[in-house]
Protein backbone atom coordinates (compact mmCIF):
# COMPACT_ATOMS: atom_id res chain seq x y z
CA UNK A 1 0.00 0.00 0.00
CA UNK A 2 1.14 3.35 -1.84
CA UNK A 3 1.43 6.34 1.46
CA UNK A 4 -1.30 8.03 -0.95
CA UNK A 5 -3.68 5.29 -0.99
CA UNK A 6 -3.58 5.44 2.74
CA UNK A 7 -3.92 9.01 2.97
CA UNK A 8 -6.73 8.25 -0.01
CA UNK A 9 -8.61 5.16 0.05
CA UNK A 10 -11.44 5.07 -2.46
CA UNK A 11 -14.90 3.47 -1.85
CA UNK A 12 -15.65 3.61 -5.39
CA UNK A 13 -17.70 -0.06 -6.38
CA UNK A 14 -17.98 -0.32 -10.43
CA UNK A 15 -21.63 -0.83 -10.01
CA UNK A 16 -24.27 0.80 -12.65
CA UNK A 17 -27.48 -1.29 -12.84
CA UNK A 18 -30.74 -0.14 -11.08
CA UNK A 19 -32.71 -3.00 -9.05
CA UNK A 20 -34.43 -3.97 -12.48
CA UNK A 21 -31.94 -5.58 -14.20
CA UNK A 22 -31.87 -8.67 -15.51
CA UNK A 23 -30.40 -11.78 -13.81
CA UNK A 24 -28.05 -12.25 -16.85
CA UNK A 25 -26.68 -8.42 -16.03
CA UNK A 26 -26.97 -9.21 -12.40
CA UNK A 27 -24.30 -12.19 -12.95
CA UNK A 28 -21.94 -9.95 -14.85
CA UNK A 29 -22.12 -7.24 -12.14
CA UNK A 30 -21.54 -9.67 -9.20
CA UNK A 31 -18.44 -11.30 -11.77
CA UNK A 32 -17.14 -7.96 -11.89
CA UNK A 33 -17.40 -7.92 -8.04
CA UNK A 34 -15.49 -10.80 -8.12
CA UNK A 35 -12.76 -9.57 -10.28
CA UNK A 36 -12.41 -6.72 -7.87
CA UNK A 37 -12.79 -7.79 -4.66
CA UNK A 38 -11.66 -11.67 -4.63
CA UNK A 39 -8.33 -10.94 -3.52
CA UNK A 40 -8.70 -8.90 -0.32
CA UNK A 41 -11.68 -10.37 0.39
CA UNK A 42 -9.87 -13.90 0.42
CA UNK A 43 -6.57 -12.35 1.72
CA UNK A 44 -8.89 -10.66 4.82
CA UNK A 45 -10.41 -14.82 4.96
CA UNK A 46 -6.97 -16.49 5.42
CA UNK A 47 -5.92 -13.58 7.85
CA UNK A 48 -8.83 -14.75 10.31
CA UNK A 49 -7.03 -18.26 10.34
CA UNK A 50 -9.05 -20.03 8.11
CA UNK A 51 -7.37 -22.87 5.14
CA UNK A 52 -7.48 -21.71 2.04
CA UNK A 53 -9.79 -24.14 1.11
CA UNK A 54 -12.33 -23.00 3.50
CA UNK A 55 -11.52 -19.11 2.52
CA UNK A 56 -12.72 -20.02 -1.18
CA UNK A 57 -15.40 -21.59 0.63
CA UNK A 58 -16.40 -18.29 2.17
CA UNK A 59 -15.79 -15.97 -0.82
CA UNK A 60 -18.34 -18.05 -2.93
CA UNK A 61 -21.07 -17.64 -0.17
CA UNK A 62 -20.09 -13.96 -0.25
CA UNK A 63 -20.76 -13.80 -4.21
CA UNK A 64 -23.74 -15.54 -4.25
CA UNK A 65 -25.08 -13.70 -1.19
CA UNK A 66 -24.18 -10.63 -3.17
CA UNK A 67 -26.22 -12.31 -5.82
CA UNK A 68 -29.48 -12.65 -3.82
CA UNK A 69 -29.12 -9.23 -2.52
CA UNK A 70 -29.04 -7.55 -5.71
CA UNK A 71 -31.93 -9.62 -7.21
CA UNK A 72 -34.33 -8.49 -4.52
CA UNK A 73 -33.37 -4.47 -5.40
CA UNK A 74 -31.07 -3.37 -2.16
CA UNK A 75 -28.94 -1.18 -1.48
CA UNK A 76 -25.87 -0.63 -3.65
CA UNK A 77 -24.61 1.77 -1.61
CA UNK A 78 -21.18 1.32 0.50
CA UNK A 79 -21.08 -2.75 -1.60
CA UNK A 80 -17.26 -3.22 -0.33
CA UNK A 81 -17.89 -3.03 3.55
CA UNK A 82 -21.11 -5.01 3.24
CA UNK A 83 -19.21 -7.39 0.77
CA UNK A 84 -15.81 -7.07 3.64
CA UNK A 85 -18.83 -7.30 6.67
CA UNK A 86 -20.41 -10.64 4.59
CA UNK A 87 -16.80 -12.11 4.58
CA UNK A 88 -15.79 -11.65 8.27
CA UNK A 89 -19.03 -12.86 9.32
CA UNK A 90 -19.35 -16.22 7.40
CA UNK A 91 -15.10 -16.66 8.16
CA UNK A 92 -15.84 -16.50 11.88
CA UNK A 93 -18.43 -18.58 11.78
CA UNK A 94 -16.16 -21.08 9.77
CA UNK A 95 -13.03 -20.69 11.88
CA UNK A 96 -15.40 -21.34 15.27
CA UNK A 97 -16.53 -24.41 13.37
CA UNK A 98 -13.16 -25.58 12.46
CA UNK A 99 -11.93 -24.14 15.70
CA UNK A 100 -8.72 -23.45 13.56
CA UNK A 101 -7.78 -20.96 15.76
CA UNK A 102 -4.58 -22.85 17.18
CA UNK A 103 -3.54 -24.03 13.78
CA UNK A 104 -3.81 -20.39 12.68
CA UNK A 105 -0.85 -19.29 15.04
CA UNK A 106 1.09 -22.44 13.72
CA UNK A 107 1.05 -21.43 10.29
CA UNK A 108 1.75 -17.46 11.15
CA UNK A 109 4.45 -18.87 12.93
CA UNK A 110 5.79 -20.80 10.06
CA UNK A 111 4.76 -18.68 7.46
CA UNK A 112 7.22 -15.91 9.22
CA UNK A 113 9.85 -18.66 9.53
CA UNK A 114 9.21 -19.57 5.96
CA UNK A 115 10.25 -15.49 5.37
CA UNK A 116 13.31 -15.52 7.48
CA UNK A 117 14.42 -18.94 6.18
CA UNK A 118 14.03 -18.15 2.65
CA UNK A 119 15.49 -14.86 2.81
CA UNK A 120 18.70 -14.65 0.55
CA UNK A 121 21.93 -14.22 2.20
CA UNK A 122 22.35 -10.20 1.95
CA UNK A 123 22.56 -8.74 5.14
CA UNK A 124 19.70 -5.66 4.61
CA UNK A 125 17.43 -8.56 2.95
CA UNK A 126 17.90 -10.51 6.21
CA UNK A 127 17.10 -6.93 8.31
CA UNK A 128 14.13 -6.34 6.22
CA UNK A 129 12.82 -10.13 6.93
CA UNK A 130 13.38 -9.68 10.87
CA UNK A 131 11.59 -5.90 10.50
CA UNK A 132 8.71 -7.31 8.66
CA UNK A 133 8.54 -10.70 11.31
CA UNK A 134 8.71 -7.89 14.32
CA UNK A 135 5.67 -5.97 12.95
CA UNK A 136 3.64 -9.51 12.18
CA UNK A 137 4.44 -10.55 15.93
CA UNK A 138 3.52 -7.07 17.09
CA UNK A 139 0.21 -7.44 15.59
CA UNK A 140 -0.30 -11.02 16.78
CA UNK A 141 0.13 -9.97 20.14
CA UNK A 142 -3.13 -7.43 19.75
CA UNK A 143 -6.41 -7.92 20.69
CA UNK A 144 -8.63 -9.90 17.84
CA UNK A 145 -10.79 -6.45 17.27
CA UNK A 146 -7.31 -4.34 16.65
CA UNK A 147 -5.99 -7.00 14.38
CA UNK A 148 -9.26 -6.89 12.50
CA UNK A 149 -9.32 -2.89 12.21
CA UNK A 150 -5.75 -2.94 11.02
CA UNK A 151 -6.03 -5.64 7.99
CA UNK A 152 -9.17 -3.80 6.76
CA UNK A 153 -7.47 -0.59 6.80
CA UNK A 154 -4.44 -2.45 5.14
CA UNK A 155 -6.85 -3.34 2.32
CA UNK A 156 -7.61 -0.16 1.89
CA UNK A 157 -11.20 0.29 3.67
CA UNK A 158 -12.41 3.71 5.21
CA UNK A 159 -13.07 3.90 8.65
CA UNK A 160 -16.63 4.34 8.66
CA UNK A 161 -16.73 1.09 6.19
CA UNK A 162 -14.37 -0.62 8.78
CA UNK A 163 -17.12 0.51 11.58
CA UNK A 164 -19.57 -1.00 9.50
CA UNK A 165 -18.02 -4.27 8.85
CA UNK A 166 -17.21 -4.47 12.94
CA UNK A 167 -20.39 -3.40 13.62
CA UNK A 168 -18.77 -0.56 15.77
CA UNK A 169 -18.74 2.68 16.15
CA UNK A 170 -16.36 5.02 14.12
CA UNK A 171 -14.64 6.25 17.63
CA UNK A 172 -13.91 2.79 18.32
CA UNK A 173 -12.26 2.00 14.82
CA UNK A 174 -10.31 5.30 15.22
CA UNK A 175 -8.92 4.44 19.05
CA UNK A 176 -8.39 0.94 18.10
CA UNK A 177 -6.20 1.80 14.94
CA UNK A 178 -4.76 4.71 16.88
CA UNK A 179 -3.32 2.38 19.55
CA UNK A 180 -2.08 -0.22 17.36
CA UNK A 181 -0.10 1.98 14.97
CA UNK A 182 1.29 3.73 18.32
CA UNK A 183 2.24 0.27 19.09
CA UNK A 184 3.94 -0.41 15.94
CA UNK A 185 6.05 2.30 15.94
CA UNK A 186 7.49 1.80 19.28
CA UNK A 187 8.15 -1.60 18.28
CA UNK A 188 9.90 -0.39 15.19
CA UNK A 189 11.58 2.17 17.26
CA UNK A 190 13.35 -0.54 19.84
CA UNK B 1 3.82 31.45 12.83
CA UNK B 2 3.66 28.03 15.06
CA UNK B 3 2.42 29.43 18.90
CA UNK B 4 5.24 27.43 21.03
CA UNK B 5 2.58 26.74 23.16
CA UNK B 6 0.38 25.58 20.82
CA UNK B 7 -0.50 22.22 21.75
CA UNK B 8 0.55 19.46 19.63
CA UNK B 9 -1.81 17.24 17.17
CA UNK B 10 -2.54 13.81 18.88
CA UNK B 11 -1.91 10.80 16.83
CA UNK B 12 -5.96 10.00 16.79
CA UNK B 13 -6.11 12.86 14.72
CA UNK B 14 -3.05 12.61 12.71
CA UNK B 15 -4.33 9.47 11.51
CA UNK B 16 -8.07 10.49 11.09
CA UNK B 17 -6.12 13.61 8.77
CA UNK B 18 -4.66 11.59 7.15
CA UNK B 19 -7.63 9.02 6.24
CA UNK B 20 -9.80 12.45 4.77
CA UNK B 21 -12.17 11.91 7.70
CA UNK B 22 -11.59 15.53 9.26
CA UNK B 23 -14.08 17.68 8.65
CA UNK B 24 -12.95 20.92 6.11
CA UNK B 25 -12.94 23.08 8.92
CA UNK B 26 -10.98 21.62 11.09
CA UNK B 27 -8.55 19.86 8.09
CA UNK B 28 -7.48 23.51 7.44
CA UNK B 29 -6.47 23.90 10.98
CA UNK B 30 -4.84 20.79 10.94
CA UNK B 31 -2.93 21.19 7.56
CA UNK B 32 -2.01 24.87 8.87
CA UNK B 33 -0.26 23.54 12.01
CA UNK B 34 1.75 20.49 10.29
CA UNK B 35 3.82 23.64 8.00
CA UNK B 36 4.65 24.84 10.98
CA UNK B 37 5.38 21.51 13.03
CA UNK B 38 8.05 19.76 12.17
CA UNK B 39 7.23 17.30 15.37
CA UNK B 40 3.47 16.42 14.10
CA UNK B 41 4.81 15.98 10.49
CA UNK B 42 7.73 13.97 12.08
CA UNK B 43 4.93 11.80 13.84
CA UNK B 44 2.66 11.71 11.07
CA UNK B 45 5.27 10.30 9.08
CA UNK B 46 6.59 7.95 11.30
CA UNK B 47 2.54 6.32 11.73
CA UNK B 48 1.75 6.47 8.16
CA UNK B 49 4.98 4.15 7.59
CA UNK B 50 3.77 2.12 10.25
CA UNK B 51 0.77 1.49 8.45
CA UNK B 52 2.43 1.18 5.16
CA UNK B 53 4.98 -1.48 6.56
CA UNK B 54 2.52 -3.18 8.17
CA UNK B 55 0.04 -3.07 5.20
CA UNK B 56 3.00 -4.70 2.98
CA UNK B 57 3.90 -7.06 5.21
CA UNK B 58 0.41 -8.24 5.70
CA UNK B 59 -0.09 -8.77 2.15
CA UNK B 60 3.68 -10.41 1.86
CA UNK B 61 2.68 -13.04 4.28
CA UNK B 62 -0.48 -13.75 2.58
CA UNK B 63 -0.60 -13.16 -0.63
CA UNK B 64 2.07 -16.44 -1.46
CA UNK B 65 -0.92 -18.18 -0.32
CA UNK B 66 -4.31 -16.95 -2.44
CA UNK B 67 -4.39 -19.71 -5.40
CA UNK B 68 -5.14 -18.45 -8.89
CA UNK B 69 -7.86 -17.18 -9.88
CA UNK B 70 -9.44 -19.37 -12.18
CA UNK B 71 -10.53 -21.81 -10.46
CA UNK B 72 -12.91 -20.07 -7.93
CA UNK B 73 -14.34 -18.09 -10.89
CA UNK B 74 -15.18 -20.79 -12.53
CA UNK B 75 -16.90 -22.05 -9.80
CA UNK B 76 -18.79 -19.13 -8.67
CA UNK B 77 -19.80 -18.42 -12.37
CA UNK B 78 -21.80 -21.61 -12.49
CA UNK B 79 -23.15 -21.73 -9.55
CA UNK B 80 -24.29 -18.38 -10.46
CA UNK B 81 -25.93 -19.61 -13.19
CA UNK B 82 -27.48 -22.08 -11.41
CA UNK B 83 -28.71 -19.38 -9.08
CA UNK B 84 -30.22 -17.85 -11.93
CA UNK B 85 -31.92 -20.56 -13.68
CA UNK B 86 -34.28 -21.28 -10.78
CA UNK B 87 -34.84 -17.66 -10.36
CA UNK B 88 -36.16 -17.92 -14.01
CA UNK B 89 -38.27 -20.66 -13.16
CA UNK B 90 -40.77 -19.50 -10.23
CA UNK B 91 -43.45 -22.00 -11.38
CA UNK B 92 -43.71 -23.75 -8.05
CA UNK B 93 -44.40 -20.41 -6.22
CA UNK B 94 -47.87 -20.54 -7.89
CA UNK B 95 -48.47 -23.81 -6.14
CA UNK B 96 -47.62 -22.30 -2.79
CA UNK B 97 -50.26 -19.69 -3.26
CA UNK B 98 -53.45 -21.75 -4.21
CA UNK B 99 -55.05 -22.83 -1.32
CA UNK B 100 -54.63 -26.03 0.59
CA UNK B 101 -57.21 -28.60 -1.03
CA UNK B 102 -56.24 -27.25 -4.46
CA UNK B 103 -52.60 -27.62 -3.74
CA UNK B 104 -52.87 -31.44 -2.65
CA UNK B 105 -54.62 -32.02 -6.23
CA UNK B 106 -51.98 -30.02 -7.99
CA UNK B 107 -49.03 -32.50 -5.88
CA UNK B 108 -51.16 -35.34 -6.80
CA UNK B 109 -50.93 -34.49 -10.29
CA UNK B 110 -47.35 -33.61 -10.50
CA UNK B 111 -46.04 -36.66 -8.39
CA UNK B 112 -48.44 -39.30 -10.69
CA UNK B 113 -46.51 -37.06 -13.96
CA UNK B 114 -43.40 -37.72 -12.04
CA UNK B 115 -43.97 -41.16 -11.59
CA UNK B 116 -45.02 -41.82 -15.09
CA UNK B 117 -41.76 -40.38 -16.57
CA UNK B 118 -39.76 -42.25 -13.99
CA UNK B 119 -41.70 -45.69 -14.70
CA UNK B 120 -40.96 -45.28 -18.42
CA UNK B 121 -37.30 -44.51 -17.92
CA UNK B 122 -36.92 -47.45 -15.53
CA UNK B 123 -38.83 -49.64 -17.96
CA UNK B 124 -36.52 -48.73 -20.78
CA UNK B 125 -33.64 -49.47 -18.50
CA UNK B 126 -34.49 -52.51 -16.35
CA UNK B 127 -30.73 -53.09 -15.38
CA UNK B 128 -30.50 -50.46 -13.17
CA UNK B 129 -32.94 -49.87 -10.01
CA UNK B 130 -31.85 -45.94 -9.45
CA UNK B 131 -32.50 -43.21 -12.53
CA UNK B 132 -29.70 -41.38 -10.77
CA UNK B 133 -27.74 -44.69 -11.23
CA UNK B 134 -28.66 -44.76 -14.58
CA UNK B 135 -27.44 -41.46 -15.84
CA UNK B 136 -24.42 -41.92 -13.88
CA UNK B 137 -23.64 -45.42 -14.79
CA UNK B 138 -23.63 -44.23 -17.99
CA UNK B 139 -21.63 -42.36 -18.20
CA UNK B 140 -18.48 -43.85 -16.75
CA UNK B 141 -15.91 -46.20 -18.35
CA UNK B 142 -15.97 -49.82 -17.36
CA UNK B 143 -12.83 -49.88 -14.68
CA UNK B 144 -11.76 -53.66 -16.33
CA UNK B 145 -11.34 -52.03 -19.60
CA UNK B 146 -10.40 -48.33 -18.47
CA UNK B 147 -8.54 -48.48 -15.29
CA UNK B 148 -6.65 -44.82 -15.87
CA UNK B 149 -2.89 -44.80 -16.95
CA UNK B 150 -0.40 -41.76 -15.85
CA UNK B 151 3.41 -40.72 -17.43
CA UNK B 152 6.39 -39.84 -15.28
CA UNK B 153 5.00 -35.91 -14.45
CA UNK B 154 6.21 -33.27 -12.15
CA UNK B 155 3.91 -30.97 -10.53
CA UNK B 156 6.06 -28.25 -12.43
CA UNK B 157 5.36 -29.58 -15.87
CA UNK B 158 1.78 -30.37 -15.01
CA UNK B 159 1.48 -26.34 -13.98
CA UNK B 160 3.87 -25.19 -16.71
CA UNK B 161 0.80 -24.77 -18.93
CA UNK B 162 -3.12 -24.02 -18.67
CA UNK B 163 -5.17 -27.82 -18.94
CA UNK B 164 -6.72 -26.46 -22.12
CA UNK B 165 -3.63 -26.27 -23.80
CA UNK B 166 -2.58 -29.98 -23.48
CA UNK B 167 -4.93 -31.83 -24.13
CA UNK B 168 -4.02 -34.17 -27.09
CA UNK B 169 -5.42 -35.72 -29.85
CA UNK B 170 -6.32 -39.34 -29.98
CA UNK B 171 -4.96 -41.25 -33.09
CA UNK B 172 -7.61 -43.23 -35.74
CA UNK B 173 -5.90 -46.56 -34.54
CA UNK B 174 -6.40 -46.34 -31.12
CA UNK B 175 -9.66 -45.33 -30.95
CA UNK B 176 -10.43 -48.01 -33.37
CA UNK B 177 -8.95 -50.17 -30.58
CA UNK B 178 -10.81 -48.60 -27.70
CA UNK B 179 -14.50 -49.55 -29.94
CA UNK B 180 -13.04 -52.87 -29.81
CA UNK B 181 -12.36 -52.93 -26.36
CA UNK B 182 -16.00 -52.24 -25.85
CA UNK B 183 -17.40 -54.31 -28.09
CA UNK B 184 -18.90 -50.96 -30.08
CA UNK B 185 -19.04 -52.31 -34.24
CA UNK B 186 -19.71 -49.54 -36.85
CA UNK B 187 -19.44 -46.64 -34.29
CA UNK B 188 -20.92 -43.47 -35.61
CA UNK B 189 -18.50 -40.34 -35.06
CA UNK B 190 -21.72 -38.36 -33.67
CA UNK B 191 -22.97 -40.95 -31.17
CA UNK B 192 -18.89 -41.18 -29.21
CA UNK B 193 -16.33 -39.05 -28.20
CA UNK B 194 -13.38 -41.26 -27.21
CA UNK B 195 -12.41 -39.36 -24.09
CA UNK B 196 -8.99 -39.84 -21.67
CA UNK B 197 -10.27 -40.79 -18.49
CA UNK B 198 -6.93 -38.83 -16.77
CA UNK B 199 -6.89 -36.24 -18.96
CA UNK B 200 -2.72 -35.22 -20.17
CA UNK B 201 -3.34 -31.94 -18.55
CA UNK B 202 -3.20 -34.22 -15.38
CA UNK B 203 -0.29 -36.55 -16.10
CA UNK B 204 -2.81 -39.25 -18.23
CA UNK B 205 -1.44 -40.97 -21.20
CA UNK B 206 -2.28 -41.85 -24.94
CA UNK B 207 -3.03 -45.21 -23.91
CA UNK B 208 -6.18 -47.77 -24.36
CA UNK B 209 -5.93 -47.90 -20.59
CA UNK B 210 -7.09 -44.27 -19.81
CA UNK B 211 -9.53 -43.93 -22.96
CA UNK B 212 -13.12 -44.97 -23.40
CA UNK B 213 -16.30 -43.91 -26.01
CA UNK B 214 -17.68 -40.59 -23.79
CA UNK B 215 -21.22 -41.55 -24.91
CA UNK B 216 -22.67 -38.28 -26.34
CA UNK B 217 -26.30 -38.05 -25.43
CA UNK B 218 -25.07 -38.43 -21.61
CA UNK B 219 -27.04 -35.38 -21.26
CA UNK B 220 -26.63 -34.93 -17.11
CA UNK B 221 -23.11 -36.45 -16.43
CA UNK B 222 -21.04 -35.74 -19.77
CA UNK B 223 -18.21 -34.25 -21.34
CA UNK B 224 -18.36 -30.74 -20.62
CA UNK B 225 -18.84 -31.70 -16.71
CA UNK B 226 -15.77 -33.98 -16.92
CA UNK B 227 -13.96 -31.30 -19.06
CA UNK B 228 -15.11 -28.75 -15.31
CA UNK B 229 -13.89 -31.44 -13.18
CA UNK B 230 -10.71 -31.56 -15.04
CA UNK B 231 -9.94 -27.51 -14.77
CA UNK B 232 -10.71 -27.48 -10.94
CA UNK B 233 -8.44 -30.24 -10.22
CA UNK B 234 -5.77 -28.97 -12.67
CA UNK B 235 -5.97 -25.35 -10.25
CA UNK B 236 -6.37 -27.54 -7.16
CA UNK B 237 -3.51 -29.30 -7.96
CA UNK B 238 -1.19 -26.26 -8.83
CA UNK B 239 -2.08 -24.27 -6.05
CA UNK B 240 -0.86 -27.11 -3.90
CA UNK B 241 -3.95 -28.25 -2.12
CA UNK B 242 -4.28 -31.69 -3.60
CA UNK B 243 -2.16 -34.09 -4.84
CA UNK B 244 -1.41 -34.69 -7.94
CA UNK B 245 -1.42 -38.66 -7.67
CA UNK B 246 -5.24 -38.05 -5.48
CA UNK B 247 -6.08 -36.14 -8.00
CA UNK B 248 -5.44 -38.47 -10.89
CA UNK B 249 -6.79 -41.42 -8.41
CA UNK B 250 -9.90 -39.89 -7.87
CA UNK B 251 -10.79 -39.31 -11.37
CA UNK B 252 -9.80 -42.66 -12.10
CA UNK B 253 -11.46 -44.34 -9.81
CA UNK B 254 -15.00 -42.76 -10.14
CA UNK B 255 -15.15 -38.87 -11.71
CA UNK B 256 -18.42 -38.49 -10.98
CA UNK B 257 -17.99 -38.81 -7.13
CA UNK B 258 -14.48 -36.86 -7.88
CA UNK B 259 -16.71 -33.84 -9.63
CA UNK B 260 -19.41 -34.01 -6.12
CA UNK B 261 -16.18 -34.17 -3.97
CA UNK B 262 -14.02 -31.20 -5.59
CA UNK B 263 -17.75 -29.18 -6.34
CA UNK B 264 -19.15 -30.23 -3.22
CA UNK B 265 -22.56 -30.64 -5.24
CA UNK B 266 -24.67 -33.90 -5.69
CA UNK B 267 -25.35 -32.40 -9.11
CA UNK B 268 -23.61 -31.06 -12.08
CA UNK B 269 -23.15 -27.34 -11.87
CA UNK B 270 -22.40 -26.79 -15.88
CA UNK B 271 -23.03 -28.25 -18.84
CA UNK B 272 -26.12 -29.89 -18.06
Amino acid sequence: MSPSSFEDASVAVPLTLGSSAKPSRIEAEVMESFEEFRDPLLRYSLSLGLTVHDAEEVIQEVFLALFRHLQLGRSRRNLRGWLFRVAHNLALKQRLANRTLSQRNVLDTRIAEEQIAATPSPEEEVSTAQRRHRLLAVVQALPDHDQSCLRLRAEGLRYREIATVLGISLGAVSISLTRSLARLTRADSR
Amino acid sequence: MLDQNLRHISDEELLFAAAGELSKHRAAEVHKHLEACWTCRARRMELERAMTDFAQSYRMELDPHLPPIGGLRALVRSRLRELAREERTPRWKYICRLNSGVRHWAYLGAGLVVAAALGGLLFRNSRTTSTTAWFEAETRPDGSLTPGATRQVTISEVCANPREEVIGEVSVSLRQEVFEKYGIVNPRPEDYEIDYLIAPGLGGTDDVRNLWPEPYHARVWNARVKDALEERLHELVCSGQVELSTAQHDIATDWIAAYKKYFHTNKPVVGS
